[in-house]
């Protein structure tokens, strides 16, 4: 498990122009717009281990290329803010849901970029693997023990922007 | 595209120089192999990033370690032949890679000004000159950039598919230069 | 924004490189013995740590040369570089 910098940014209010999310593995952005009017963006973790929360500026300025590169009108948006969090980014970018080697410790960890949507499923399997000491059979691939059979899970792309 | 140009006191040209000849060059520094091929080109490879040396119509790149371009006005085919006489059968390559980049030559007073705008490295004369030559970017595009002379003039070295983009960054930035400055 | 010392070419900035992850992580030397748990230690288990970490990054728009660079995870503070063929200063953590 590695720790990377994971950053997003918010621009000053806006009219609502933008009713959805977006997101594009292909520009590299993902991009709402808030209740007030912010346009929320974020793309793909700093490349480098780190536990400052903080990343590269480069990588922001980036992901504003990439936004403007799909939605021209916002390039007279002003960034208002930009901040940055840890992610624990897994081999496969996928979580380890399931039991360990130890005796009743068991995880629900590694979401690295993704998981807000997935939280009902993950919180639901998890349940139930605590409950019988067996994983349900949605959670059973993201055991632990991919790691060691090579089972991994090709869903790198799985996440709002895939990393 | 082939040129452009601002005129006026911080002018500044932008014009392509196709077809220029490159052999990429790797070998041991410290081997004989070296020696001979120094011997072939009529000047020392250089030892140190961002230093070049020139010869009649040679001059070699410092690019790594053990690696140089031999940028030339002569014919591809036969200075990639001579230097391949020079390695060879000896541990190295030479590989006639003209068709790896162009090349652009960005002229005139304000030509430093407009490369500052994309370019992180510092390219004040205390740090960079005619003469000195380092790969490193301009805008988003990865470039072999090398002063020329004090125009100043530099030519940067784009792999050949990105020298659209890059001619247009080019003359996006140069733009503003056309007008007086405003204090 | 980094600011990565390349042992050939001097300090660059970070755009200029690539990340390679852990460096000194040896190549098993009998990997057909191995079992699956040792080769997944090998291939997915890396350190994480919080602080002075040796890593490896490649001057890939520069030499493309590999180093190896000690830098604190905490504070982004990169405190050296050196040759793939060089020690890391300061012993083995």
């Amino acid at each position: 498990m590695q720790s990377h910098p994971l950053q997003a940014l918010v621009s000053e209010l806006h009219e609502p122009v933008h009713p959805t999310v977006v997101m594009s593995n292909h520009v590299h952005v993902y991009v709402s717009q808030a209740h007030k009017g912010e346009l929320v963006m974020g793309a793909g973790v700093d490349s480098y281990n780190g536990y400052g929360q903080r990343g590269s500026f480069h990588v922001i300025e980036r992901q504003m290329a990439a936004a403007i590169e799909l939605f021209p009108v916002f390039a007279r948006a002003h960034v208002l803010r930009t901040w940055g969090g840890i992610v624990d980014v897994t081999p496969d970018a996928s979580p380890i849901i399931g039991r360990t080697p130890v005796e009743n410790l068991y995880v629900n960890c590694g979401w690295g970029t993704g998981g807000f949507k997935a939280t009902p499923a993950a919180g639901w399997t998890f349940a139930h693997t605590i409950a019988t000491g067996e994983p349900h059979p949605l959670n059973a691939p993201f055991a632990l023990e991919r790691f060691t059979t090579g089972a991994l899970i090709d869903e790198h792309g799985a996440a709002a922007v895939a990393h | 595209m082939r040129a452009a140009a601002v005129t006026g006191a911080r002018g500044v040209t932008l014009t392509e120089r196709p077809f220029l000849t490159m052999v990429n060059v790797r070998v041991d520094p410290a081997s004989e192999t070296a020696g001979r091929i120094e011997k072939t080109l009529g000047a020392r490879l250089p030892r140190e990033c961002g230093h070049t040396t020139a010869s009649g119509p040679h001059t070699a790149v410092w690019l790594g370690p053990d690696e140089w371009l031999v940028i030339s006005r002569a014919d591809g085919t036969a200075v990639t032949a001579e230097l391949r006489e020079a390695l060879g059968t000896d541990p190295g390559s030479v590989v006639d890679v003209s068709a790896n980049r162009t090349t652009l030559e960005l002229r005139g007073p304000s030509a430093r000004q407009v490369l500052e705008k994309g370019c992180p490295l510092d390219l004040h004369p205390r740090a960079f000159g005619p003469g000195r030559a380092v790969s490193t970017t301009v805008g988003p595009v990865g470039v072999l950039l090398r002063q020329i002379d004090d125009a100043p003039a530099y030519h940067l070295l784009p792999r050949s598919s990105f020298a659209d983009h890059l001619g247009r960054w080019l003359i996006d930035a140069m733009s503003e230069f056309r007008s007086a400055e405003v204090s | 924004m980094l600011l990565i010392t390349c042992p050939w070419c001097g300090p660059r900035n970070e755009t200029e490189y690539h990340y390679g992850g852990q460096a000194h992580v040896p190549h098993p030397e009998n990997p057909g013995e191995l079992t699956d748990e040792q080769w997944a230690a090998y291939v997915f288990y890396r350190d994480n740590p919080k602080g002075p970490f040796a890593e490896r990054w490649m001057h890939s728009i520069g030499c493309r040369r590999w180093f190896n660079v000690l830098r604190d995870t905490a504070t982004h503070e990169v405190l050296t570089s050196y040759r793939l063929d060089e020690p890391r200063p300061g012993g083995n953590r």
